[in-house]
């Protein structure tokens, strides 16, 4: 963890849980995040990862049976959190026919119109050449892509961003996926990364940290490399499990920014 | 794109008040004919009147359209496919009665049209804001899937709802004499009326005004509340707030619109569609967008109206909407699902 000593975790949550009827999706969870940690969540489907980083979002309906999330160790209005926190869904939707740039100055609804941060986002994300592109006529994994771009807009400029993404990379192109963990790695260096992934190899890949999730419990936390092991995710998806995503390494190290190894 | 769609709905909402304004029966030697003129100043006051309540009322069917069809995430929703018309009608039909019966004493025979007497328009006009807002309130809990409306639900719930809401009208004109009986079917029918209530028609452009600041203050929020609920949540948007806005708004709007000119159909549906093909999807432009478009749907309907003579009187302008409207209705919903919106819970 990178974060000062004397700043409050960028975000920070005490004792939340979460329930559906009788059903528990989330035991009491207290976990706090600094400055600079890319944190993947794994586990296997109906794990709880989605609804522990939709709780960190503080997105829909999502409030904590118990406990309270805090950004920079206070609670936040909905506006002021959105022009520093980002959530971007598993499954995106448009219902109107804006155009791929216009999504993306959707997310500068609350930090304020900047063309220069949309079109930065769309850059990131390989979109800027069909910017002007129909959401309609995209494929599924531009759409996710514009997604992706809308939320980095809405945290361009943001002194301490922090960026949350439920499997993201569904439908990307490996090309843009490596750019696209490029800029996540940019935003950690400033923020921090909340990111749910099926894949472990890939959270091995990304991650600093990792969560590892079975039946709404944290399993394990700790550097991604040494939770990510084999052993310990055998234990989380009750499934013999290998390593993998080496394919995007290569990738990854011609962007620059980190050695995976 | 925006000044020319602009435009346009400019100019036809001018040319076809003034084909509502210059048509007009005329004295033949063959009886009463149609004839472009310039009327007198009674005249000319009365037509004026006429298209300033076309306008009006088209304006508040195509403002409350379009908050349904934010609201709801679903260009198929209208005030009159999701029953809101019909459940307003009922409102109004229950308020007519009750008036009634209080005044003839809880009988509800024997009565005529001459001691039926309307009750305060402000009564019927809560009756018809009530009622709609109940049906609202219904259709949208049953259509409802997720973050989204399943369209194929919804029109099935309004459809529904509506012949629910127009039996129970039905089954309440039978408990009033014959006179107001008439009024109520004619008024169901959806008329505009040939002398306006002035007072009423103030209020209700007082009330449309009212609706269309609140819509436009939000068309940010609005455009925003198009994407997934969770990222319109992440952006900063309350939509909770935001959905209680334009769920009153819609209801309100389409509520004091029926009260006024009964359940005209379809101009709520059209209207918003016809803004968003020549504006664009931005709120911005689609707020006072779908206002006018309305307008110049149930102007150039009224228009038209004049110039169908059956040899019976006019026909109520509803009968003209519905008969235009409900083809247009189901090239939309074709066109949705062509374009996939089934599969995705949205039709575009």
């Amino acid at each position: 963890m990178s974060g000062s000593a004397r700043e409050a975790p960028i975000i920070e949550a005490c004792g939340v849980a979460k329930r559906y009827g009788a059903f528990e999706a989330l035991a009491p969870t207290s976990l706090t995040i600094d400055v600079g940690e890319i944190v993947a969540i794994v586990g296997a489907n109906g794990s709880g990862k989605s609804t522990l980083l939709r709780l960190l979002a503080g997105v829909g309906g999502e409030r904590p049976a118990e406990g309270e999330v805090r950004l920079e160790g206070k609670s936040w209005t909905r506006e002021a959190a959105a022009r520093v926190r980002a959530f971007v869904p598993q499954r995106s939707d448009v219902a109107a026919d804006f155009t791929a740039r216009e999504v993306v100055r959707l997310g500068r609804f609350a930090r304020g119109f900047d063309e220069g941060a949309v079109t930065r986002a769309l850059a990131i994300v390989g979109l800027a050449a069909r910017a002007n592109r129909a959401v309609d006529t995209l494929s599924g994994g531009e759409r996710q892509s514009v997604a992706v771009a809308r939320a980095l807009a809405q945290i361009d400029g943001a002194k301490r961003p922090l960026l949350l993404l439920d499997e993201p990379f569904s439908g990307i192109d490996p090309g843009e996926v490596a750019r696209v963990i490029v800029s996540l790695r940019d935003i950690a260096r400033s923020g921090a990364v909340v990111l749910s992934l099926h894949d472990p190899g890939l959270a091995r890949l990304i991650a600093t940290r990792a969560l590892v999730l079975r039946e709404g419990r944290v399993l394990f936390d700790g550097p991604a490399r040494e939770v990510l092991t084999a052993a310990n995710l055998s234990a989380a998806y009750r499934h013999p499990m290998i390593e993998s995503a080496e394919w995007l390494a290569p990738a990854i190290v011609e962007k620059g920014t980190m050695d995976p190894c | 794109m925006r000044t020319r769609g602009f435009l346009t709905l400019t100019l036809i909402l001018i040319v076809a008040a003034l084909l509502r304004t210059l048509i007009g029966p005329a004295s033949s030697d063959d009886g009463l004919r149609l004839a472009f003129s310039i009327p007198s100043g009674e005249i000319l006051w009365l037509r004026s009147m006429s298209v300033t309540s076309a306008a009006v009322v088209g304006a508040t069917l195509g403002l409350s359209g379009l908050a349904l069809q934010t609201l709801l995430r679903n260009p198929l929703a209208s005030p009159f496919v999701l029953g809101i018309s019909s459940g307003a009608g009922f409102g109004v039909a229950c308020v007519l009665v009750v008036g009634y019966m209080l005044r003839t004493g809880g009988g509800t025979s024997g009565g005529t049209s001459g001691d039926s007497g309307a009750l305060p328009w402000a009564t019927e006009t809560i009756g018809a804001v009530v009622g709609g807002s109940v049906a609202l309130a219904i259709v949208s809990r049953f259509g409802r899937m997720g973050d989204n409306h399943n369209p194929t639900t919804l029109v099935l719930a309004g459809v529904i709802l509506g012949s629910i809401f127009s039996a129970g009208t039905a089954l309440l004109e039978h408990l009033v004499p014959h006179g107001l009986r008439g009024d109520l079917l004619s008024w169901m029918a959806g008329r505009l009326p040939e002398i306006p209530n002035t007072a009423q028609l103030i209020t209700l452009a007082c009330v449309t005004l009212v609706g269309f600041v609140v819509l436009a203050r939000s068309a940010p929020a609005l455009d925003v509340s198009m994407l997934s609920d969770d990222e319109a949540h992440s952006s900063g948007v309350d939509l909770r707030r935001l959905r209680g806005t334009l769920f009153w708004t819609g209801g309100v709007l389409a509520g004091i619109a029926v009260a006024y000119a009964g359940p005209i159909s379809f101009i709520g549906l059209v209207g918003p569609h016809l803004a968003r093909r020549l504006l664009g999807p931005h709120h911005a432009a689609l707020v006072p967008g779908a206002a006018l478009a309305g307008a110049v749907l149930l102007v150039a309907a009224d228009a038209v109206r004049q110039m169908i003579d059956l040899g019976s009187g006019r026909l109520p302008v509803g009968v003209l909407t519905a008969l235009a409207g409900g083809p247009a209705f189901l090239w939309l919903l074709r066109r949705g699902f062509q374009q996939g919106g089934h599969d995705r819970g949205v039709v575009r």
